[in-house]
């Protein structure tokens, strides 16, 4: 077995790494603070885990600040089936403290404290819009029927098949459809939203409610976070990996299109890990072809850097 | 003027919002069903065009899928209504197909649990309310998913389930068996109740030994003193008879204001006085045979062989014998100083502690082993099949998972929360009589500790025959585990 200190640097940057141009990990650059401007990505937390749930959210994270996470839900095309999940995007712990510092992100509050006034008007806007859309709806069925009736005819001709009887008796048809149709209530259409509608966006809310996000507490989370943000500033793309023994699988460029190429193992600098375990990990590693990294945040300070050590199962020949 | 504005205003509020148009709603019906099929992965990022029109194209097919919203005929959906007092959803329009395998009756009213209500938002075939709104399936989330429901990571272990095809329903401990389906009595009693604790058993110390090891050691010195002045009034050869276990304890409880444990009134024992000058004319009555341990045979001491060998003096040790008794001290303990030996009030209880330790030390040899005499753990011709001498010479006696499992008490952080039903008996399933599931499933993730044996004596207890599965779940990925007994075979042909 073979042990280096440290690791190469394997990563090219991509484009949709974080940020234009050489960010170090943690440092804000005035394209932080330009983006921290913009309209922020809605966090919501159930039970601790936190999730994103608007599409438009969960392609900017992803292309502006490199987060992946796992979509866990039902696909809305298809959602009898486990191949290919939909939303919402569960994401990392860490993708979301990162997130939050940077000021990207911002909680949002599960309940609404509404008062009865807006509730009202929320019901009463809900209502006309249903009916709006019905209304449009009925106009649109009326117009693709008579298309399909146009097009039939239209055939007929082209077809010389029908006679002077026939025409006209689809020329009634039409006129009677444009008189008589109605769009019965229950062939309406209608859309079973994703995300939640209406969540303020006023600064000063999203302030308060990102100061109660429970930030590393424990040395563990806190190594953890420090080893994302180092390797996430390097253009790296990092999901999770316990399936794999670790704590990140880390890909040179997007995971939809390339395999990871390490499985991040997070430690203290002081942590003594057994050498059984260093067995098994790098066993493990060897098995699915993927170079174990042993990754401890220096001490020095918050923003120290990061070490890492790679552990490739190599022969005596 | 102004309308069109706000027309387009409210358009553009309902893109951030990601709500359809009418038209876009219309058409919706025309979309296709499919799903891509992902193409290979590459190793390595070449930076090459290819590589990124090759990206592009998969994300674009992503972002697709995933921004599509659910669009339903309204006839199609059935209506319901979420109750969150009882943390139910009750159908306002009558169930679908659903109902064969989820959904119960209550008070009239067909209803829904939370974690199959949002299943089945989430599959599109139904449409919760609550006050008057849709909720949206980001609401069904924060409002249904709770510790008292079903948490986020066993709703993702139940849609997995779901999605397969296995018919999954709740456990109730209680019954041993799902949750009843119909109910009559009030929505109350309806909440699933926490399982009543197994009482623990009480190994607690009685609370007079403390007592003891204080007071007896006091009043026996302090009454030493006392009784000495009695006893020099008597000028009798015979030395005094011991009746002092005789004397009645009521009668010494009320008087002396001792615990009720001490049986002696220490007014009445006298104690010899050997020290004086007419210590050489005493002689010792012998004691009673029921306070001597065994069967002994005391008979009468005169002291005055005794006497003669008792040094008054100081000793003077020399620096040996100093060191010796140095050591001694250091090293070696008097019997008295030990707290549970002053405890015990007679030889029985005596041995019954030196018994005891005895056991506590040497608890890796059985006492079939080692108190007997040595003998051969079988004889030849003894034994017909394997299986017999294996017994005959076993030492470890093996033991099966559900031994003793009765007596543990409840376990906080584990609970099996589902049934579990093979899809092909979907067709014939009923809910009144669902019959046995083919596993119980319990949902925990690799964050926490590994199931101990104690875990899973408990959580096969409760599950009866039917085996337990571990649902891990990490990042909306699930693995399933399932621990089998096992047993060595011990008979060979």
């Amino acid at each position: 077995m073979d042990c280096e200190r440290p690791a190469e640097d394997h990563g090219t940057r991509q484009n949709g790494g974080a940020g234009e141009g050489g960010e170090a990990a943690g440092a804000e650059s005035e394209g932080d603070r330009e983006r921290s401007r913009e309209p922020r990505v809605n966090i919501s937390l159930v039970g601790g885990t936190p999730l994103l749930w608007r599409a438009g959210d969960i392609r900017r994270v992803r292309e502006e600040d490199g987060v992946v996470g796992a979509l866990v839900g039902s696909l809305a095309r298809q959602p009898r089936q486990n191949v290919r999940l939909g939303r919402p995007l569960e994401i990392l712990q860490e993708e979301a403290s990162l997130l939050l510092q940077r000021g990207r992100a911002a909680v949002q509050h599960t309940h609404n404290q509404e008062d009865e006034e807006s509730h009202v008007k929320a019901v009463e806007a809900y209502q006309s819009r249903l009916e709006h859309s019905y209304e449009e709806q009925c106009v649109l069925a009326l117009e693709d029927k008579k298309a399909v009736l146009q097009r039939v005819m239209n055939a007929k001709q082209n077809d010389h098949t029908c006679d002077e009887g026939t025409e006209q008796a689809m020329r009634e048809r039409l006129s009677s459809l444009q008189k008589g149709f109605t769009l019965p209530r229950s062939a309406m259409a209608v859309q079973l939203c994703t995300a939640r509608a209406g969540f303020g966006h006023c600064p000063e809310e999203a302030a308060f409610l990102a100061a109660d996000w429970p930030m590393p507490r424990d040395e563990r989370s806190e190594t953890r976070f420090r080893v994302y943000r180092d390797l996430r500033g390097r253009g790296f793309y990092l999901t999770a990996a316990g399936k794999f023994g670790g704590d990140y699988l880390v890909y040179p460029g997007d995971p939809l299109r390339f395999h990871a190429h390490f499985i991040a193992l997070c430690l203290s600098m002081d942590e003594q890990l057994p050498l059984c375990d260093v067995l098994a990990v790098a066993r493990l590693g060897s098995n699915v072809k993927k170079t174990v990294l042993l990754c401890s945040p220096r001490d020095s300070g918050v923003e120290g850097e990061v070490v890492y050590s790679s552990l490739q199962w190599s022969g005596m020949v | 003027m102004a309308t069109k504005q706000a027309h387009a205003e409210a358009a553009r509020a309902e893109r951030s919002e990601e709500l359809l148009s009418p038209s876009e709603l219309f058409h919706a019906r025309s979309r296709s069903h499919k799903i891509p099929v992902r193409g290979q992965k590459e190793f390595l990022p070449t930076g090459s065009e290819q590589q990124k029109t090759h990206l592009q194209k998969s994300l674009q097919e992503h972002w697709t899928l995933v921004a599509e919203e659910r669009v339903e005929r309204l006839g199609n959906l059935v209506n319901a209504e979420w109750i969150p007092e009882e943390k139910l959803v009750k159908l306002q329009s009558p169930a679908g197909k659903f109902w064969q395998t989820m959904g119960f009756s209550h008070c009239g009213k067909q209803c829904l649990l939370p974690e199959e209500a949002l299943y089945l938002m989430e599959c599109g075939n139904v449409q919760v309310f609550y006050q008057d709104l849709p909720l949206s399936i980001q609401e069904g989330y924060e409002r249904f998913l709770s510790p008292e429901t079903v948490t986020l990571h066993q709703y993702q272990v139940f849609g997995h389930l779901k999605r397969l095809g296995y018919v999954v329903n709740r456990f109730d401990p209680r019954q041993n068996k799902q949750l009843k389906r119909k109910r009559s009595h009030s929505p109350g009693s309806r909440s699933c109740e926490k399982q009543t604790s197994i009482p623990q058993e009480d190994t607690a110390v009685g609370p007079c030994e403390d007592v003891l090891t204080g007071e007896p050691h006091q009043t026996i010195q302090s009454k030493k003193e006392q009784d000495e002045p009695m006893d020099s009034g008597s000028h009798v050869d015979r030395a005094p008879e011991r009746n002092w276990w005789t004397a009645a304890s009521s009668q010494s409880r009320s008087m002396t204001g001792l615990p009720a444990a001490l049986p002696w009134d220490f007014r009445l024992i006298s104690f010899p006085d050997l020290g004086s000058s007419r210590a050489a004319r005493t002689c010792l009555a012998a004691p009673d045979p029921e306070l001597l341990p065994g069967a002994l045979q005391v008979g009468e001491c005169k002291m005055a062989s005794w006497l003669t060998k008792l040094n008054l003096k100081e000793e003077k040790l020399s620096r040996r014998e100093r060191e010796r008794q140095r050591e001694r001290d250091r090293y070696k303990r008097s019997v008295n100083d030990d707290r549970e030996v002053r405890r015990c009030t007679n030889w029985a209880e005596y041995l019954e502690l030196m018994k005891k330790r005895r056991r506590q030390r040497c608890k890796e040899r059985p006492a079939h082993l080692w108190e007997k005499d040595v003998t051969p753990l079988s004889q030849p011709g003894l034994c017909t099949s394997h299986r017999e001498l294996l017994e005959e010479v076993s030492i470890i006696q093996s033991s099966h998972l559900l031994e003793e499992a009765s007596k543990l008490p409840q376990l906080d952080q584990w609970r099996i929360i589902f049934n579990v039903y093979q899809p092909d008996t979907v067709a014939d399933f009923k809910k009144s009589h669902p019959g046995n599931p083919y596993t119980r499933m319990c949902v925990c993730s690799f964050d926490g500790p590994v199931p101990d044996l104690r875990v899973m004596k408990q959580l096969s207890f409760q599950s009866a025959d039917i085996p337990v599965t571990f649902a891990v779940v990490d990042h909306g990925d699930i693995s399933f585990y399932c621990f089998k007994e096992f047993k060595l075979p011990s008979d060979f042909y």
